[in-house]
């Protein structure tokens, strides 16, 4: 079908570059702002996790691809020389962009995992320890999850006086589904990026969305092991028992969460959706970039 | 990799050793002179194997650490907790709830809540009245409209 006019696009005029820069600005600063504000899509927290995912990967992709899907443009036997000044903008907004993410991943990599595993290392020793879950003793309730090969659940011993036995076990449902899903690595997937935007244009709306929706899918586990009930009382007495963390800019999680509990599963729709336009997301760069080199 | 087998033993051997200090500063009071690395030995006499010289490593790790301090007496070390367990465990708890950089704790440790404000409380309550409303409506039910609606 349009074989022939990519083909002539490509001859005459360096399209495809061109694109995919303007697809990895797309992806990058206008769908997460988009994507923030389609609150539906929270019901579904799993295939919303893949589509953001997905356009964060298909924005990185796209950026990486614009100098390589430039090359060609060099390979043009009339006038190697003519398209110059396009190729090596492009190569090096690919260049910069792999090194800023390199960058940002050691940097955030070599920091989680420190503060982690000195605070593990403390929490190990002044902890009780019990067969699934460290103890704190202390009154502040208190409950979270230190991810890793060495992971571990902790509690504080006012978490154990504030909870009955059944709220209790939607807690640590919680905690293991996070460990269990590796949440963690997808929270560190979006820091890396997050970091990787210069600090001017950098938007934490991905990585808060991000922060809500592994909240949103755990309590999806803790629901399936203890039922609703018990899930939303435990959110309920937890969110009255601690100060709002004032540091943070955006509003708490228990309010939405509370609420995506109360409206319980989406239908098929939402899903279906979101896996589409993910799939879409991640494979466009590489369509595109394909086009390039056909 | 040694590191990977012994770090994990070193790591139960420096809370088992912490054990031992809090112990012996609690029951000896302000009188509390230190232990050494001979004393901290031999309060494992009888509980399990280990050579004098893991002691001694531990006990220089947890120095590293600062989970204790030590002054010179003669020839040895003797050993004080830094802390108190109680004064540790608070610190332990202000680092997940304050201390650390706040991007930085929210994504090395994954809390269960946030906590939430007075207005927000309200919406939490009326949502919960909700759910809870609904699982009374249909007892020991809830799992079964759930499979009837989907079919």
């Amino acid at each position: 079908m349009g074989g022939g006019w990519w083909r002539r696009a490509c001859h005459h005029g360096p399209v495809i570059p061109f694109l995919l820069a303007g697809l990895a600005v797309l992806l990058a600063w206008v769908a997460p702002g988009l994507m923030a504000r389609r609150k539906a899509f929270r019901r579904a927290p799993r295939a919303a996790l893949v589509a953001w995912q997905a356009v964060s990967v298909g924005g990185i992709l796209a950026a990486l691809a614009a100098g390589p899907a430039a090359i060609p443009l060099l390979l043009d036997g009339d006038a190697p020389t003519r398209h110059l000044r396009l190729v090596v903008p492009a190569v090096l907004v690919s260049a910069v962009v792999l090194g800023r993410l390199l960058h940002a991943g050691h940097h955030v990599g070599t920091r989680l995992r420190r503060v982690r595993a000195d605070h593990r290392q403390l929490v190990d020793i002044v902890a009780r320890h019990e067969e699934r879950v460290r103890i704190l003793q202390h009154p502040t309730p208190t409950a979270y999850c230190i991810p890793g090969r060495q992971s571990r659940v902790v509690l504080s011993q006012g978490v154990l006086d504030a909870l009955p036995g059944e709220q209790l076990e939607a807690v640590i449902a919680h905690e293991n589904a996070h460990l269990r899903g590796r949440h963690d690595l997808l929270l560190e997937f979006f820091a890396v990026v997050t970091q990787a935007v210069p600090a001017p244009l950098r938007s934490s709306e991905a990585l808060d969305e991000v922060r809500l929706l592994v909240e949103a899918l755990a309590d999806r586990a803790a629901v399936r092991r203890t039922g609703e009930v018990a899930t939303a009382r435990a959110l309920l007495t937890l969110a009255g028992s601690r100060a709002p963390d004032a540091a943070l800019g955006v509003g708490a999680t228990a309010p939405v969460r509370l609420r995506l509990l109360a409206d319980g599963p989406p239908g098929p729709v939402l899903p279906l959706i979101a896996y589409s336009y993910a799939a879409l997301a991640a494979t466009l760069p590489l369509v595109l970039l394909g086009l390039a080199w056909a | 990799m040694p590191h990977s087998t012994s770090a994990p033993r070193l790591g139960d051997l420096e809370r088992v050793v912490m054990e031992h200090l809090w112990d012996a500063s609690g029951t000896g009071g302000d009188s509390f002179e230190g232990a050494t690395v001979r004393e901290v030995h031999e309060r494992f006499d009888g509980e399990r194997e280990i050579a004098y010289t893991t002691v001694m490593t531990v006990l220089d790790r947890l120095a590293k650490k600062d989970l204790v301090t030590r002054v010179r007496d003669g020839r040895a070390w003797r050993y004080f907790p830094a802390d108190t367990r109680e004064a540790l465990t608070a610190q332990t708890m202000r680092r997940t709830l304050d201390d650390m950089d706040v991007a930085d704790r929210r994504t090395a440790l994954l809390h269960f809540l946030d906590g939430a404000t007075t207005d927000e409380l309200a919406d939490l309550k009326d949502a919960l009245a909700e759910i809870e409303a609904r699982a009374e409506g249909e007892p020991a039910t809830s799992g079964r409209r759930r499979t009837i609606r989907r079919r």
